[in-house]
Order: C-alpha cells, then structure tokens, then sequence
C-alpha cells in the first residue's frame, strides 16, 4: 500500500523546533544568543548538534568548556534516547519551540552516559539494531548482513538520507512467508514518572490461534496501568513520534511502520492534559 | 518449555531458570559470607544479583604481581595496599589511598537470553571512576584476557532497572563458550550452576572473583529432572 510507504517517510523526516539556551552560571565572554534548530525526531542529540556546540563555544573561553550536556526543566536529557522520544516524554503536551539548556560544565555523571564521539553514538545505535534483530529473528537477518550493510544504516541516519537507510533496513523488517510476523517484537515503554527507566519484554505479534496482537494487547501485558481507566477516565497517553495510534492497531504492523531506525518501538505514557 | 539440550543447540537460559541459579548461588554465598544477594524491583517483580565491596586502593601500583596459583590469585586482582611508608621511605615516592566502592549487578536479558554483568566504582565522596581507572588496578594477566574472551567490549549503558550508567561487559558470544561448557558436564552427568559457570569465567576480567567453594554448589533435585 502506497499509505504504508507514506508513513514511513512522515516517521523519517518528523522535526522538533527547538531552542538551545546556554546554562546561565555558564562563563561567558560576551552575551550568548539563544540558537534555534529543527531537531529531526529519530535522531539523537550529540549527533545533531555540531552547531550548537560551535554557537555558544565562539562565546566562551576554551578552558570553561567540557563536555556538552542537555537538561530540560532541570531534567538531564539522555542522548542516547533518541530526540522525538524525548521529547513525546517530557514535552509534548508544552508550547513550542522546545526550550533546552544546554550545559559544558559539571557533567551529571549519575544521569547521563559519556559521548565522547560520533563513534560512541554508532556503537549505541548499531547495538540497538542488533538486539531489535535478536528478537525479530534470532539474529539471523542482521549477523549475514556484510560490514558495509551496518555502515550504510548509520551512514543513513546520520546524513538524513531516507533511501539509503531503507535500501537495508527494509531486510530487517521482512520475515519468512510461513510466519506471520517477527518472533518477537522489540519495544520498549517510557513513563518519566517511574525509577525504572523503560519496560522491556518478550512479547509475541501472533497469538497461537493466529490473530495478530494489537498495541493494547501488548500494553495491557507490559504495562497495565497505562491503559485501565481510573474513575472511568483515561488519565494517560500512549504516545509514539508525536501521535496516539489506536489501541487496535496490529502491533506488527507498529513494528514495522513505526519504529525508531534502530528498529525499535520507543513507546510513551504521559500524563494526559486536562484543558 | 525447559531449555533444550540437543545436538548444536544452544543451551537457552530461560528467566525462570536464571532466577532459580541466583537463588542457589546466594544461598551459597550467604553460607561463605561472599556478600551477593538478590535484589527485587518493586514495580515488576524482576531483579538481579548484587553485590558491593570496598577496597582500598593504592593508586601507586606496584610493579609485577608475581602470578600465584589460583587460591591467591584473588588476592592479586588488586594491587595491594603496602605498609604505610615511614618517612625515610617517603621521600621522592608519592603515592595516594583511597577507598573504592566496587558494584556488580548480574541482570537477565531477555532479548539475548543470557545473564549480563553491569559493574561500577566510586570514590567514597561520590566520583565516578573512570574504565581506565577501574582497569589500572586489573592485574595484567586478566587485562590480556579480555582480548580472548567471549564478549566483545566492555561499554558504558543505561541499567535497565536503575537508570544510571553502569559498564557492561557485551553478552554476545556468552552463548558460544557456556553451550560448550555446559554440553560436556552433562555429558558427565555433572551438576553445573550456569551462573556459577558464567560468572567465573567473566568475573575476574573485571575484578571480581569467585571463591572456590562455588564450584562444588550442584543445583538441588528438583531442578535435575528438567534437564534430562
């Protein structure tokens, strides 16, 4: 279905207006104007924000600089989550642009994990895809793919290039003719509210008499709460790149039209806004 | 379903299994006060193996550990703390104590279907150490095993249960060396505890070690008649 392939490419190309502020106790030279960005949502911070980093260095001295962190309302943000989840998580339901501050002193080292370099970011990324590979085959797809192959997937999410991504990712996301689907379904489920960082298990698309299992099968298994109406209302969302896809959706089909290019499907539960 | 023994196959951990070694494995460290114990999330039920110790750690290294057999190599994973220098020793030789909090967590992954082990150390005051410092007190011989062993890196991750960074110690061949292993004690109707197995071939490449006695814990009778 052409719908399909649409909805690949909206997934692909979703943007975040953002606006970067430097950390006020930073040290500065001069004044530091705030520099703002379309963040593209399946990609990750460190990864995206060269320029960022170059805006507020020119205005401090080499010295009061470290390595880069992001915080929002206090909360450090995790690069190696990718940005729309992120930000489905922590801001969605607030005006936009997204404000960030942006810190270079006192790393959070009880928070946030290094990212010394672009190669820390492909090494998470390719580890991603690896275990969403695990679960979807058994690893078989991913471990008869050659080098170049696992180049070209990070090569593509790091130039935005929509094609060359999809040209090997398309292998992940097919699955023997005698099956159904994948073996199981890699996802993971995010609530800011919660020390547990995400809800992660094995979790099958067909059921044994056949039927597909939708999202709020697989929510009412790994995450009750975020689906039983309290008093009668519904006080969560369930949101994944910015939307809330119907609880009958076939979560296959999630799998394979909404994951994240690391293949997986980074699920949200917000609160829901009261207007 | 119990895990399959056939032929090539790997030999699947499944969780429930996992749960049940750590339960025997505590059990026998409680009785040798080897200090692990299991640790319960209150939310899903899950949990893992922890354990924390304390070393003081001389950040003046002395040089060549002398390789001892294996009872004492525990000892010399570390580099020991010499005597205090008296001042006519003192001069021109600097050296620094600290205490280091040492952390192990062995979490089951799902996706993998393999136990995993998450490690750290801070400084008392709270400071992270560093992978190359937490290195610098690994006697060399362990550091060399690292290149052979059946894991690829040791990187940093997100805990999964407790959100904070941890080092990790990659499981991606773990199913290649413990199937092997695993394949011959049965054949010799031997009784391994997979964690026990696991944990001593990983451990002291990152500075853990397993006393001996764990090698003689045989999984209790009920678990036998799975694996036949």
């Amino acid at each position: 279905m052409t719908d399909d392939k649409d909805v690949l490419r909206d997934v692909w190309f979703g943007r975040i207006p953002t606006c970067f502020t430097l950390y006020q106790d930073e040290i500065t030279e001069r004044e530091a104007e705030p520099y703002y960005l379309l963040l593209p949502r399946i990609s990750y911070l460190t990864l995206v924000t060269d320029k960022v980093k170059k805006h507020f260095q020119k205005v401090m001295r080499q010295e009061e600089v470290s390595e880069i962190w992001f915080e929002y309302e206090g909360t450090p943000l995790k690069w190696h989550y990718p940005i729309g989840l992120l930000f489905d998580l922590h801001a969605s339901n607030t005006a936009l642009p997204w404000s960030i501050t942006v810190h270079f002193k006192n790393f959070p080292e009880k928070d946030l994990l290094h990212c010394h370099s672009k190669d820390v970011i492909e090494a998470h990324f390719m580890a991603c895809i690896k275990e969403a590979d695990a679960l979807k085959h058994k690893s078989q797809v991913i471990n008869e793919m050659q080098k170049k192959d696992h180049k070209q997937l990070w090569m593509g999410l790091q130039n935005d290039k929509f094609e060359q991504f999809w040209a090997i990712n398309r292998k992940l996301m097919e699955y023997p003719p005698e099956d159904n689907g994948f073996r199981y379904i890699p996802f993971r489920i995010y609530q800011a509210t919660t020390e547990r960082p995400f809800i992660q298990k094995l979790f099958r698309p067909i059921a044994s008499g056949g039927q597909l299992h939708t999202l709020g099968d697989l929510l009412k298994d790994a995450c009750p709460s975020a689906i039983s109406p309290e008093d009668g209302e519904q006080k969560t969302q369930v949101m994944i790149h910015g939307i809330e896809p119907m609880l009958e959706t076939p979560i296959q089909w999630l799998s394979e039209h909404m994951s994240y290019p690391d293949n997986f499907l980074h699920i949200s539960i917000i609160p829901r806004p009261t207007d | 379903v119990s895990c399959s023994m056939a032929g090539e196959e790997d030999f699947l951990l499944e969780e429930k299994r996992f749960k049940q070694y750590c339960e025997d494995f505590v059990k026998h460290s409680q009785q040798i006060g080897d200090g692990w114990e299991w640790r319960t999330s209150k939310d899903l039920g899950d949990g893992y193996l922890s354990k924390t110790h304390f070393q003081v750690r001389n950040r003046h290294i002395p040089p060549d550990l002398e390789e001892k057999n294996n009872d004492n190599a525990e000892q010399m994973l570390f580099a020991h703390v010499e005597e205090p220098l008296d001042d006519s020793e003192a001069a021109g030789v600097r050296s620094t104590e600290e205490v280091v909090r040492y952390e192990y967590h062995v979490l089951f992954s799902s996706s993998y279907q393999v136990p995993v082990l998450y490690f750290r150390a801070c400084c008392l005051d709270g400071r992270p150490l560093t992978l190359d410092e937490i290195w610098g007190s690994v006697h060399a011989s362990y550091q060399a095993r690292l290149q052979e062993g059946p894991w690829d890196t040791i990187t940093q991750q997100e805990h999964p249960i407790l959100g904070q960074p941890f080092f990790v110690l990659h499981p991606c061949r773990t199913n290649e060396f413990i199937s092997a292993v695993l394949r011959g004690s049965q054949e010799h109707h031997r009784h391994t505890n997979y964690i026990t197995l696991w944990l001593s071939t990983v451990g002291p490449v990152v500075g853990l070690n397993l006393p001996l006695s764990y090698a003689k814990l045989a999984p209790e009778q009920s678990r036998d008649t799975d694996v036949a």
